[in-house]
């Protein structure tokens, strides 16, 4: 409850400061990792708290990136409303699609929300409507370029932040146990009573959602989309990595993922142009073996930090 | 005896697995406020009688009546929240959640007669949590307790989901013989709250304990049903199950 209280505090602080502090470079590098902590959270309900690892989250950004730029473009409408249609789209959309794909477990789901993304993409390369290949305009929001800038910035961390309180309210309803106890036994659930198909579509449903939300800023902050990097399969690859990084099953981990791996990322972009894929591959290879729970783990477990933590993770998760 | 409700009936029951007949025709009848044993050798196909009447499994053929309507075909969940629980012979705890959380659960969701929210469900699961003898575990994660604690929570959890019945699979297995003593005397407690039980066991000495019938299976065949001592006495139940030394050592 006090760390929960804490956690909100520094993001608001943090994230209200930032672009009063620095320039436009850097708001628009707060923006993109504020994008991706609203993917990683969203991906976190499926894939963190109900323990549906799906490797398609993507689909829903895609779709809410799309949303808009029809509803902005072709139907005249204002980026708010916008926004809250495009998000209720992809959620719809995940909640209808969870009931054929959520029956699968493990790799099947895993390689069924690959396939859904793909075969999303395919309709929207060729739909008159989303005009194919050849991508979609949007209109220019009416402001300066700075007031831009500071537009999408806190259009996005709004998003988060709604994200993270909803769920940190549904945490302690029935729905939020039901999804957590799906995660841990699926059978046990199902025979006290959960009826757990319904409670993974919702929450498929929501993860759509909130992804759908931040696939809509996306699609108005960069004024084009096209298929090919709004379907993107490594950018569902990073939002995971973020979650795991940061730690699954918390609310706050995949933020902390978020910001650190981006964090990270750029620092070795800038300092070792060619190589710096290789330590970014070797620093999260490190993480999953140390600290397989994340640094969210790290920091709430502090006392058991050390040599002997880190072992006791090995032994864990060894084969 | 006079006239008992039935509460729960099966009624030749069979299943098969492709060409293996697991159960076939197997009828029993549950009284209200009874403890039912069920005994029978290693693969004689009491986990599969359970699955049937949980809705974990399809039924080949025959029907379960529970309170006066048919259940079958109706899924897990819904089973469930009609106050039938079942537990499991490999214990299922939600193993990254507290004992307290556990119950929790099984408070949150269970029958439908009487729902909980969240808040009124943790109250419910600490008076659970003292009447199975939890209440010292209650913020420990699951995961870490030893196999006593983590069949108690089994019972706990089922009954947190305010059951009418409940299918205890082999809670017993596994405790050494005080902790069979003090889960008898929990499963009577819990029976004489007014829930009917069926219990597997392989345990004779539990068994013998704690139920108020027993009813044998023997390769998916009832072989006898009947009050305990008449059931154990069985020529055919001690050649199929019980053995040669278990009359020896009776008498």
């Amino acid at each position: 409850m006090k760390g929960t209280l804490i956690g909100f505090a520094l993001i608001i602080i943090i994230g209200v400061l930032v672009p009063f502090t620095a320039g436009n470079f850097a708001i628009r590098l707060a923006t993109d990792i504020v994008i991706f902590a609203i993917l990683a959270s969203s991906w976190n309900i499926i894939g963190g708290y109900t323990g549906y690892a799906s490797f398609g989250n993507i689909v829903f950004f895609g779709v809410g990136a799309y949303a808009t730029a029809v509803l902005m473009s072709k139907a005249g409408l204002g980026f708010y409303p916008a926004l809250i249609l495009s998000g209720l789209i992809a959620g719809l959309y995940g909640f209808a699609i969870g009931f054929p794909i959520l029956r699968l477990k493990g790799h099947y789901f895993a390689i069924a929300t690959l396939g859904l993304a793909e075969a999303t993409k395919a309709l929207v390369q060729n739909l008159g409507l989303t005009e194919g290949n050849s991508g979609m305009y949007l209109p220019m929001p009416e402001m300066g370029i700075d007031a831009s800038y500071m537009f999408f910035y806190f259009n996005a961390l709004g998003i988060l932040l709604i994200l993270l309180v909803i769920m940190y309210f549904i945490l302690n309803t029935k729905l939020g146990y039901g999804f957590v106890a799906i995660r841990e036994d699926e059978d046990a659930a199902d025979s006290i009573g959960i009826n757990t198909t319904i409670f993974k579509s919702i929450s498929f449903g929501l993860s759509g959602l909130f992804t759908g939300m931040a696939g809509s800023v996306y699609a108005y902050q960069q004024g084009f989309i096209k298929p090919e990097p709004v379907f993107i399969v490594t950018k569902t690859v990073k939002m995971i990595v973020m979650a795991v990084f940061g730690g699954v099953g918390s609310l706050f981990g995949p933020v902390i993922g978020a910001v650190s791996i981006e964090l990270i990322a750029n620092y070795l972009s800038e300092h070792f142009l060619v190589i710096h894929t290789i330590f970014f591959g070797t620093i999260i290879i490190l993480a999953v073996i140390f600290a397989p729970k994340g640094i969210m783990d790290i920091i709430t477990a502090r006392k058991k930090i050390g040599l002997s933590y880190f072992l006791e993770n090995i032994r864990k998760n060894r084969v | 005896m006079a006239e008992r409700k039935v509460v729960l009936e099966g009624k030749e029951l069979t299943k098969d697995f492709k060409g293996l007949r697991a159960n076939e025709n197997v009828s029993f009848k549950l009284f209200e406020s009874e403890i039912l044993g069920l005994i029978g050798p290693n693969g004689a196909g009491k986990t599969t009688l359970v699955n049937m009447i949980s809705g974990a499994l399809s039924i080949t053929s025959g029907d379960v009546i529970y309170n006066g309507r048919s259940i079958k075909g109706l899924k897990p969940y819904q089973i469930g929240r009609l106050g039938l629980i079942r537990t499991y012979q490999i214990v299922k705890p939600f193993p990254g959640m507290s004992v307290l959380e556990n119950i929790s659960v099984g408070a949150m969701f269970g029958s439908k007669d009487k729902v909980y929210n969240s808040k009124e469900s943790k109250e419910k699961a600490e008076e659970i949590a003292v009447f199975v003898g939890l209440s010292d575990l209650k913020n420990q994660r699951a995961d870490q307790l030893n196999i006593a604690s983590k069949k108690r929570l089994e019972i706990a959890k089922a009954l947190a989901a305010r059951p009418k019945v409940v299918l205890f699979d082999e809670v017993m297995a596994g405790l050494n013989p005080k902790e069979i003593d003090s889960a008898v005397h929990l499963i009577k407690k819990i029976r004489d709250t007014g829930i009917s039980i069926i219990v597997i066991e392989h345990v004779m000495r539990a068994i013998k304990a704690i139920s108020d019938r027993i009813f044998v299976l023997h390769h998916g065949v009832k072989i006898a049903e009947g009050e305990p001592d008449d059931v154990l006495n069985d020529e055919e139940v001690i050649k199929a199950y019980l053995g040669k030394r278990y009359k020896q050592l009776v008498s």
